[in-house]
Order: structure tokens, then C-alpha cells, then sequence
């Protein structure tokens, strides 16, 4: 190895991944969690939906993207090398092979699961006299209403088709009139529910049935259309380049590009048509000129079109039991069991939290309790997706109301969100807050809370540090860390960290965190450097870093260069990694793994050998050029021991998952680990060691459980 | 909580920023919070001498957010000052009505003696290093936007301080006039810096060795103190150090050294400048190390007020550095040592003695201390016009520590010593701008300084122990001496006249009679 480490160059694009095709394979990850046969019938539901809704974002923000590189004629390749037309080839290529994929699980495992359990997915032509009956007065009393069609000829064009809707395209022909052959289309209504339960006939009846709201439109097509004879009808559904700004994680000299040849970008494009499998050729053809799509973005769909509405039936009532309920739901932080003040409880050391294993709340309740205690003077926090009716948003406007001073930092440009988000900062600034609406060409992705607050011996100030938003419902879904802590570096830089978002010169210095866009990344490679000068000398060096993406390409040459000096690297990235683990002399110390479970996997956590003084770090930023360079993001250093513990222990568990994680092969595939082990081999999963664990925690510090008597004693003696 | 939280606002010519601090008895002065906003202010007054209202717009916002930053502390007490822009504009009482208004601030504006010497005191916060570090003879050096100050120290005091208009956005922008690259700018600051230092180095320098430089500045101290010397101290360089600092911050190309030394790209002709100006000044002081302690001119504001408050001690005799300069301003002018030490001591007797009567503090105290010292530098130009002289050369001297109004009584108290008093609403040009009070000062001043005067009047320290009392409407002046004070004796009553109008006591010699 070492005669040819001068040689190699570790920024050769045949050493990366292109980030899109990896971003499928998370998707496919997701996708065979679908099909894994250990999780309860309804979950795999889940998983197929959300397969579904990833994949109608990729395409409206990273496929649009690279239609418009194309549109503008940007040339440069990417980090493996390929040119965006090589990229929009083999993803589609790929999205097309992952779509058949969908459709044969859903055909071929999950519906006929779902009938051996007593529910049958109907496509109407099954059903009974009475059934259909029912369905038929559904459609004249609630859908026929709603619907609009709209008939295509030389007088009026073909309509404006609203991106991800379903709709159903017809071809027409007047009663009367023998040869004129007409097209129409109908939006099957959003404001309906896309399933209908059909009402059993009797109570005892073991099958429920359910229709979809568009097969009860197609059967019903001829009275929309009374003086036609319908020829034939179909439903299909146009994905569009959203009308959104171009994807932040471009590289700039593409922003510009496309800013000069802005009019040539042709909005709202359609790049993706599904179209039902055995829809007539001619309705095809027209629809498919109309909208001008390709052939390689026509999707010929066996079943239904447009999954995500799996969610809605996961939503069932009455189908508990196929449902995931070995998760424990988030458990009380036995720190804050004692009944004191969160500050005083702070103030006792470092509190490192496992969410969502272990609540939220108290999160929330630092905020509420900052709201109205009296010696609290100023609240400060970063917001970066809220949910909706936020009991953070509540407590910080009462906050303001109560007199403190009240700074946030609203980041409006998060994505699908900005609407949302104006609300409430709109809110927040009604009630006197001071609120931040990001900073221009920034988005704060940065986690932080403080709370100063004057106490008997002076000013303290209290830090929240987290790698997931401040919101309390994700938080139950999310795996996330945070921590607590009012040690005077942290809160010296947490007010620096706010004093920069308030528009003031940066610091003099940091005491502990490192912030992008200006510095985190150097410390980052820094970091990686450091272990690769360890691994030189010989001494045992190591990295262990859990993210959600990693595709900065200095970040990953130094990870190769780190690798082939002899450092032990393994990655846990959920979604995204250009990087290619076990190349021969460049990535062979080095492995990824994915963990794909019943929680997203979402905190980021390196850990970094040092020679033996091993550092821990947690963090708001992935890997990626956007979180590096054009965000502003915390990494912060856990320090105390038995909390570098935790953290470490949750590295170390998810190394060891055989259940939910899936690992990169040399080929740069991923093969999950449950499938190669043997029976008796043990078996690890790693989330549900975190959730065993929290409620072991609490029982543990729970003394309210003992029913041993405690005597009290004579005070005197 | 039993301190104090306070805030110390600086609207510099550069830059605003305030500091919070947390004052109490146990822990001194502790820095909360630290912000800063890049503005330039200078560029403009300097040239036209007014604040466009677009800055001030800015400013008051910005005074707006740090009120705001003040309550998130709870912050009770705050200073602001005003320094050099601000003190360059025109319309000044205009401009502090405005922002007084808008902000609830009251900004006040320091001399420039005031601000530097403010900045001396804020190297007083790191007290060990700083006694340390000035056991050897010092100079600081404080670099500002259009001027910089080099103070002397000797033996553990002030001795002199000159400040030359060598600040960095002045040499910047004389750079920018000529169009000099950076290659250039090394040897055209050195010729532009070196002519200025050539004098102050003739004036000051002669006989005295300088082996320590302590440096006051926004650009190259916050680089040192990030670097730490082997023996794991901040802020130090020893004179190869810093060379090798210069090589490493005066590369060509400035987007490397940014990232390098990690500071903003913008910093870096400023960094440039400064660096070669400490560079210019250590070569011609020949000082062997260099100490940037990182303070600011809020730090001095904090350190002032918490002084005053009594919340720290300061261990260094700020007093006595201004005594020991005006010492030395009087030592330039020929002034006899042995004289002024027993003008002062009498001057001071009676003032002590006196208290109960004039009701003045200790800080007219010091002013008249500063009298003493020179109270007829003037006959170094002329010993005719003593009286106008010794007033223009205290007026055109700096007198560190001392406000402009100070240094104007100091200056009159010293005219009237030697010339005919000027009443109240003569019109007199000396008192122009004087309120009542300050008037009273130099009356009664000036009362005192006359007689301490008139006691030595033949200039041979006959009255070497004095001691004073107040008896039935007297002050009675008892000398221990075996001379012969005729003289004095005779012509006492001329000068006793003026402290009889002003305090409504006569001062009567009494001489204790020699077995």
C-alpha cells in the first residue's frame, strides 16, 4: 500500500458516488423495510407510503434541479464525475426499476397480507350489487359535486395540471356525431378522503372493504359526460419542477448561471407522468404531448397511482394489532424526576438527552419555566421548523409578555415551510419578541436555546444545544441528542453565536463550539487530520461519525487520505453517501453502514480517538457542502465523562445493529446484516435497546416504585 | 445578587461596541457580553467634520439594539462615550440631544488624553501581568483610527506620553491616496512613521532604554492572544516572535492570510497597517518583548466606574502617574525639582487645612497638584510673560488622564498665579465656556495657589516645614525657619488679598521664634 499512496488521487470522481443514485438507494432502504417480513403488516404500510412521498420530493427538488442544469447548459461534473444529463439518465433509470419495485410489494405481498387479514383493497369490479350501490350514491352525493371536469378542444386548451395531483383523462365521443373524438380530464378531488370504507352488511362479516376514490370516479365517468359515450378513461398524475427556488445544496457558480438564464427556465415543467398500466394508447399519447414529457418519464404504474395515501389507511381504525407497538413511547429524563427547579437540576451538571427514547419536554418545560420565572432576563433560540400550535411559540410569547427580553431567530427558508413559518414569527413579533427572519444567504440550521438569568452570585446563563428541531412533534420520531448545560463557555458562546445572528461582528474567539459557515468545516478536516497524523505515528487512531448524508467531497478526500494512513473509520449515515467504502488502498479502514428503522435516524455524533483522550462531538450539520458552507450550524464537544459515555454508548450500539442497519459493500451496494447471520448469531436492534434502556433508566432513579417503609428517626438522637 | 450588572458602550471611529459587565466586591470586573459593530464613522468626520444621517440612523439604531442587549442582563448603570469622530463633529451638542431623544443614551464625548488614558487603565484589569511587565521599562502603545499614543513608564510610573497622528485608517487612507499595492506598503509606512518617531524618539528617548512595548489595538492584539508562547502565556512576543508574525500576516495575498490567521478578509489591510506600524516602533525603541493584553477602551470605561464604585482597589496609583507626568512636563521646561516639590507641599497643606472651607475634592486637589508642577513653565520662553506663556504651553501640552476642561483650569490657575484675576462675566477669552462652578475652581484654585506662592517668593525654599491652621477668621501659616522672611513677609498682603475675597479669611504668617 504504501508504494502507491503517493500516486493515488483521492479527488478521482470514480472514488465518489453520485448523490442522487445514493439518495435512491436510501430510498430502496426504506422501501425494503416494506418488505421485511418482522415488521407488522401496517408499518410496512407506512414504510411503502413514505417511500412514495421521498420520492415525489426527489423529483420535484433534485430532478427538477438537474432539468434545469440541463435547460441551462451547465457543464461541470459532479463529485463522481458525471455530467447532469449521465445523472438524469441513470436516475430515472433507477426510479424506474424502484417504482416496479414498489408496485411489487404492494401487488404482490401487501395486498394479498392485508385480504388474508380481513381487508380487501377493491378495484370495484368485485364488489356486490349492494356494495356498488353504496358506492355509486357516495359518488352522486359527495364527489360529483366536487369535480370539474374540463373538455379539451379548439377552443378551450389543454388545463393547467396541478403538480402531484391525481387525475383522470378521457377520451369522449358526442352521442350524436359519429367520428369527433374529444378529450377531458378530471382532478380527483384533494378535499375528499382518497379511500372509502364500504360499510359492512352485517356486523358478523369478517371483510372490510375499501375503494378507492378515483376507481369510484372512473366507474361514474359517463355522467360527468352525458352527451358522450366514454371511450375509455384512466387516471394519471404529473410530477412538476416545483416553482421553488433552486435546491440550496447547488453550487453557487450554478446558482448564477441559472440566474442569468433565468427565462430560460421553464417553470413548472412537467418531468415525471404515472400513468395507470392498460391505459389506451391514444389517451396516452395525447396526454403525454400535451405535457410534453418524455418516454423515459412516463411511468407505466400496475395498481394504484400515488401511494403515500397508504398512510390514510394505515390510519384505520381497528387494525391495532398489526401495528408496531414494541417501541416504548418517549420516557420521563430521570434527571428532572426530582420535582426541582430546572434550572437548579441544570445547575447540578451536564444533562445529555436521547430523544425520542426519552421526552422532549423538558425541553419545552426549560422554555416555559424561563417564561414566567422572575429572575430570568432574557430568552434566546433559534426556530427552525415548528410544529403546529408549538408550546415553544406559546412560552416564548408569554415570555415577552412577562418582560423579558424575548430574541428569535425564525428561519423562513426552510424548505415547504415558509408559509408556516411566517405565522408564527408574524406571532412572535406581536407578542414583543424580537424575532430574527434569517439572515440573507444563510439558512440557521442551528439548534441553541439560552436563557440568561440573574442569580445570587451573578449572572448565569443556561445552553439547550441539540442536533433536531425544536419541535415537540417530530421529537417523538426523530432520534435526536441534546444538552443541557450552564458552563460559562458554553454560554459565552452561545450569546456570541446570537450576537452574530443579531447582525454583529464575529467574536474574538470560541471557547467550545464551531460554527459554519465560517469555521466548522476546517475543524471538521482539522479533526480528521489529527487522527490521520495518530495513525502516522502509529498510535491508535479512530473515527466514528453518525450523520444523515455525507457528500462534501474535502471532507471525504481527507477521510480517504485518513483511511489509507491506517485510521479506523466507520460511518453510520442514514441517507446520503458519496463516499465508497473498502476501495484497496484508499477506503479499506473504512465502513458505512445505514440504519433504517422505526424512528428516523437524524442525530449527528463523532467521535474522534485523539491518541488515546478520546473527543466526543455532537452536532446540527451533516457532511454536505450545504450544511458546511451555506448554513449556520453548531458542533459542540460533550465533556463530561459519564456523558461522553452515553454518547459513545449509542455509536457503539448502532455499530452493533444486525436488525435495522444495512451495509456498504465494496460495490458501493447495501446488504442488510439480519439476512447473513445465522440463527443463533445474537441479534441487535438498536433502537429498541435505546428504548429498553430509558425505561430501565427510570426505574432505576424511581424510588416512588419501592414499598419498603422509610421510619422517620427522633431528630435528637 | 449583590454587584452590579453595567454596560460600557464605546462609539468609536471604526467600530461600536458595547461590553456588559458584572461588578461586584468579590470578583472585581467580570466581561458578560462583548458586541461589536463595524461602522465608519471616521472617514467622514474626519474629512467634513459632520455625521451623515444615514450613520446616524445607523447609530441610533444600533445604540437602540445594545439598550435592548442591556435589559437582557439587567443591566442598571451604563457610560457611553463619543471618541474621536465623534469628537471631530461639528455639530456635536446636536448630534447627543438626537440620540439622547431616540435612545435614552447620553453619550459623552472623551478628550483624547481622557480616552488614552482610559485605555491605561484598562491594561490595569490584568493588574499581575501588567506590574510584571512594566518592573522593566515600558512604553504603551495605543493604536487608534487617526492617532496613536506612546506613553513612557519608568520605575513603575508615567513619565511622559505624545501622541502622534500616525493611526491606522490615516496611514490607510494616505496608502489608498498614493496607490500603493501592498508590496509598497511596508516601506512607505516605515518612512511615513519613522520621520514622526524620529522626533519623539529625540525628545524622549535620548537616555532612556525601553524593553517592553505594551500594545493597545483592534487588529493585531486579538491574533497574538491567540497564539501562546512556550511558557503557555497569552498576548506575549518576544521582538523575533513578532517578526516572525509580520512574515506570516503580511502576505501578498489576503484571502490567505485571513484563513490562515482565521479573521475576516476585510480586517486584513487594517492587520497590515498596525503590524507594520508596532513593527516601525519596536525598531526604534529597541524593545526586546511585547505584550498585547487585549483590552479595550470599554474595559477602561468599566474599570473606572467600578473603581469609583468601589468594587475593585486599584492597586496601581493612577493619580500619581498624572502628577508624574506633569513632573516631567515641567522637568522639559527647566523647571527646578526642589521648587515645585515645595510649592506643592505647601500649596497642599493649605488645601488639606482648608477643606471644611473650600468644600472642593480630591480630584481639584490633584488639578492644583498639577498647578504646582507647572507653575511657571513659562519662563522657558519668556520670563516676562510668564503668566500667558506657561498658559499656552499648558494648553498646547497633553496631560494624560486629565480632561480638556481640566487642563483649562489647570492652565488659568496657573495665568492667574502670575496675572490679574478675571472676574466672573468679564467676558475674559481665558474663561470663555466656564460654568459658575468650574469658575469658583479656578478662583479658588488660584487663591490657594497664590499664597503657597507668595510663601517662596525668593525661590529658596525657606519654608520647608509648614504648618497650617484656621483660627477666627484666619489661616495662620506657622513656619519653622531660621531665614530671614522679611521679603516674604512684606509682600504677602498683595497675595493674602485674593484669598481673604475669595474664602473671606485672612492668611497671617506666624514664624515659630528660634531659641
Amino acid at each position: 500500500m504504501a508504494k502507491n499512496k503517493a500516486t493515488i488521487d483521492f479527488e478521482n470522481p470514480k472514488l465518489y458516488i453520485n448523490r442522487e443514485l445514493s439518495w435512491l438507494q436510501f430510498n430502496s432502504r426504506v422501501l425494503s423495510e416494506a418488505e421485511d417480513k418482522s415488521n407488522p403488516l401496517f408499518e410496512r404500510l407506512k414504510f411503502l407510503s413514505i417511500s412514495a412521498s421521498n420520492l415525489d420530493e426527489f423529483f420535484m427538488v433534485r430532478v427538477a434541479s438537474l432539468k434545469d442544469m440541463i435547460n441551462a447548459g451547465y457543464k461541470k461534473p459532479d463529485i463522481a464525475g458525471m455530467t447532469a444529463g449521465e445523472q438524469l439518465e441513470k436516475v430515472l433509470d433507477a426510479v424506474h426499476k424502484f417504482v416496479d419495485k414498489q408496485y411489487e410489494i404492494y401487488n404482490g405481498q401487501l395486498v394479498p397480507l392485508l385480504l388474508e387479514q380481513g381487508l380487501e383493497v377493491s378495484g370495484g369490479e368485485d364488489l356486490t350489487d349492494r356494495d356498488l350501490e353504496y358506492v355509486d350514491r357516495y359518488f352522486d352525493e359527495y364527489v360529483y359535486p366536487v369535480l370539474t371536469p374540463m373538455a379539451v378542444d379548439s377552443s378551450r386548451p389543454f388545463p393547467l395540471i396541478r403538480n402531484k395531483s391525481l387525475n383522470i383523462a378521457a377520451l369522449l365521443k358526442k352521442k350524436e356525431d359519429s367520428d369527433e373524438i374529444d378529450f377531458a380530464t378530471v382532478q380527483v378531488p384533494d378535499v375528499l378522503p382518497r379511500i372509502l370504507e364500504i360499510p359492512a352488511r352485517d356486523e358478523g362479516e369478517g371483510l372490510r372493504k375499501v375503494i378507492l376514490l378515483e376507481k369510484i370516479i372512473l366507474r361514474n365517468m359517463h355522467k360527468l359526460f352525458l352527451n358522450y359515450d366514454v371511450l375509455t378513461c384512466s387516471a394519471y398524475r404529473v410530477g412538476r419542477n416545483a416553482d421553488l427556488s433552486i435546491d440550496e445544496d447547488e453550487a453557487e457558480d450554478l446558482l448564477k448561471e441559472i440566474e442569468k438564464q433565468i427565462k430560460r427556465r421553464q417553470w413548472g415543467q412537467a418531468i415525471r407522468l404515472e400513468v395507470e398500466k392498460g391505459i389506451d394508447e391514444k389517451l396516452l399519447k395525447k396526454i403525454a404531448s400535451e405535457l410534453e414529457v418524455e418516454d423515459n418519464e412516463i411511468y407505466s404504474i400496475e395498481g394504484p397511482i400515488d401511494l403515500t395515501f397508504l398512510m390514510k389507511m394505515y390510519k384505520l381504525e381497528g387494525f391495532d394489532d398489526l401495528k408496531e407497538h414494541s417501541y416504548y413511547p418517549p420516557q420521563s429524563v430521570p434527571e428532572f424526576e426530582g420535582g426541582e427547579n430546572i434550572f437548579d437540576v441544570i445547575s447540578k451538571g451536564d444533562i445529555l438527552m436521547h430523544h425520542p427514547y426519552q421526552t422532549f419536554e423538558n425541553v419545552v418545560k426549560f422554555v416555559e419555566t424561563a417564561a414566567v420565572d422572575p429572575d430570568v432576563l432574557a430568552i434566546k433560540q433559534t426556530l427552525y421548523r415548528v410544529s403546529g400550535n408549538s408550546p415553544i411559540i406559546a412560552a416564548l410569547a408569554k415570555a415577552a409578555d412577562n418582560g423579558k427580553q424575548v430574541t428569535v431567530l425564525v428561519e423562513l427558508k426552510a424548505r415547504f415551510d415558509e408559509e408556516n413559518n411566517i405565522v408564527w414569527a408574524r406571532m412572535l413579533e406581536k407578542a414583543g419578541c424580537h424575532v430574527i427572519y434569517g439572515l440573507v444567504g444563510l439558512k440557521t440550521h442551528c439548534k441553541i436555546t439560552l436563557v440568561v438569568r440573574r442569580e445570587e452570585d451573578g449572572i448565569k446563563r443556561y445552553v439547550h444545544l441539540g442536533t433536531g428541531n425544536y419541535n415537540d412533534s417530530t421529537a417523538k420520531q426523530y432520534t435526536d441528542v441534546g444538552l443541557f448545560t450552564c458552563a460559562p463557555a458554553f454560554g459565552e458562546d452561545a450569546t456570541a453565536v446570537f450576537n452574530m445572528l443579531s447582525g454583529y461582528s464575529e467574536p474574538l474567539g470560541w471557547n467550545k463550539l464551531a460554527i459554519a459557515p465560517l469555521w466548522l468545516k476546517d475543524r471538521i478536516i482539522d479533526l480528521i487530520k489529527r487522527e490521520e497524523e495518530h495513525a502516522r505515528m502509529g498510535e491508535r487512531a479512530r473515527i466514528v461519525a453518525k450523520m444523515n448524508a455525507i457528500c462534501h467531497k474535502d471532507v471525504i478526500a481527507e477521510l480517504y487520505r485518513a483511511s489509507s494512513a491506517g485510521v479506523k473509520i466507520d460511518l453510520i449515515v442514514r441517507g446520503i453517501c458519496c463516499l465508497r467504502a473498502g476501495v484497496e488502498g484508499v477506503s479499506e479502514n473504512i465502513t458505512v453502514r445505514s440504519i433504517v428503522g422505526n424512528f428516523l435516524e437524524h442525530s449527528r455524533i463523532f467521535y474522534f480517538e485523539n491518541g488515546g483522550s478520546p473527543e466526543l462531538y455532537a452536532s446540527s450539520a451533516d457532511w454536505m457542502p450545504r450544511n458546511l458552507e451555506r448554513r449556520v450550524e453548531i458542533l459542540f464537544p460533550v465533556e463530561d465523562a459519564s456523558l461522553r459515555e452515553k454518547l459513545w454508548h449509542i455509536l457503539d450500539v448502532e455499530l452493533k445493529d444486525t436488525e435495522k442497519a444495512h451495509i456498504m459493500n465494496d460495490k458501493g451496494e447495501y446488504e442488510k446484516i439480519s439476512g447473513k447471520l445465522s440463527k443463533d448469531a445474537e441479534r441487535v436492534n438498536s433502537q429498541m435497546v435505546f428504548g429498553d434502556e430509558a425505561v430501565e433508566a427510570v426505574l432505576k432513579r424511581d424510588p416512588g416504585s419501592s414499598r419498603v417503609f422509610i421510619p422517620e428517626m427522633n431528630p435528637k438522637a | 445578587m449583590t454587584g452590579e450588572v453595567f454596560a460600557a458602550i464605546d462609539v468609536g471611529s471604526y467600530e461600536m461596541a458595547m461590553k456588559i459587565f458584572e461588578l461586584d466586591h468579590k470578583n472585581g470586573v467580570k466581561e458578560l457580553d462583548h458586541v461589536r459593530h463595524r461602522m465608519d464613522l471616521g472617514t467622514e468626520t474626519y474629512a467634513t467634520g459632520t455625521i451623515s444621517s444615514s450613520h446616524v440612523d445607523e447609530m441610533i439604531r444600533i445604540l437602540s439594539e445594545f439598550r435592548l442587549k442591556m435589559k437582557e442582563y439587567g443591566a442598571t448603570h451604563y457610560k457611553a462615550y463619543g471618541t474621536s469622530a465623534i469628537r471631530e463633529t461639528k455639530d456635536i451638542v446636536i448630534l447627543q440631544e438626537l440620540i439622547r431623544q431616540r435612545t435614552h443614551l447620553q453619550i459623552d464625548v472623551l478628550s483624547n488624553s481622557e480616552q488614552r488614558f482610559l485605555d491605561y487603565k484598562s491594561i490595569a484589569l490584568k493588574n499581575e501581568q501588567f506590574r510584571e511587565v512594566i518592573k522593566k521599562p515600558t512604553a504603551i502603545i495605543d493604536i487608534g483610527g487617526g492617532s496613536i499614543q506612546i506613553s513612557l513608564f519608568e520605575k513603575d510610573a508615567l513619565i511622559a506620553t505624545q501622541n502622534l497622528k500616525t493611526g491606522v485608517l490615516r496611514l490607510y487612507a494616505i496608502m489608498q491616496t498614493v496607490h500603493a499595492t501592498r508590496r509598497k506598503y511596508s516601506e512607505l509606512i516605515s518612512e511615513l512613521v519613522n520621520t514622526q518617531l524620529a522626533v519623539f524618539s529625540k525628545m524622549y528617548l535620548k537616555d532612556r532604554r525601553v524593553e517592553n512595548l505594551i500594545i493597545i489595538d483592534d487588529y493585531v492584539s486579538p491574533i497574538l492572544r491567540r497564539i501562546k508562547t512556550e511558557d503557555g502565556l497569552v498576548g506575549y512576543a518576544s521582538n523575533k516572535e513578532y517578526s516572525r508574525f509580520l512574515e506570516n500576516a503580511t502576505d501578498i495575498n489576503a484571502r490567505q492570510v485571513a484563513k490562515r490567521l482565521d479573521i475576516p478578509e476585510e480586517s486584513i489591510p487594517l492587520l497590515y497597517v498596525s503590524s507594520i506600524l508596532i513593527k516601525c516602533i519596536m525598531d526604534i525603541t529597541n524593545a526586546e518583548n511585547l505584550w498585547a493584553p487585549g483590552v479595550t477602551l470599554c474595559d477602561g470605561i468599566a474599570y473606572e466606574y467600578a473603581e469609583k464604585k468601589n468594587f475593585i482597589k486599584s492597586p496601581h496609583d493612577f493619580e500619581h502617574d498624572i502628577i508624574s507626568c506633569a513632573q516631567n512636563i515641567s522637568k522639559r521646561y527647566m523647571g527646578s525639582k526642589s521648587r515645585r516639590e515645595t510649592l506643592q507641599k505647601i500649596a497642599v497643606e493649605i488645601f488639606d487645612n482648608t477643606r471644611k472651607i473650600h468644600g472642593l475634592s480630591r480630584r481639584e486637589r490633584l488639578l492644583l497638584q498639577v498647578a504646582t508642577m507647572l507653575h511657571d513653565c513659562g519662563k522657558y520662553i519668556s520670563m516676562v510673560n510668564l503668566g500667558d506663556c506657561s498658559y499656552n504651553i499648558i494648553m498646547s501640552t497633553e496631560i494624560i488622564g486629565l480632561s480638556h476642561k481640566e487642563r483649562t483650569i489647570v492652565a488659568n490657575v496657573v495665568r492667574y498665579n502670575h496675572e490679574e484675576f478675571d472676574h466672573f462675566g468679564s467676558k475674559s477669552p481665558y474663561l470663555e465656556g466656564f460654568s459658575q462652578d468650574e469658575y469658583l475652581i479656578v478662583a479658588k484654585l488660584t487663591a490657594i495657589l497664590r499664597v503657597a506662592n507668595g510663601l517662596d517668593r525668593t525661590h529658596k525654599q525657606k519654608f520647608k516645614d509648614v504648618k497650617v491652621t484656621v483660627k477666627d477668621k484666619q489661616l495662620i501659616i506657622n513656619i519653622d525657619t531660621r531665614a530671614d522672611i522679611t521679603l516674604e513677609k512684606g509682600l504677602f498682603t498683595n497675595r493674602a488679598a485674593f484669598f481673604e475675597e475669595v474664602f473671606g479669611i485672612k492668611p497671617v504668617i506666624k514664624q515659630k521664634k528660634m531659641m
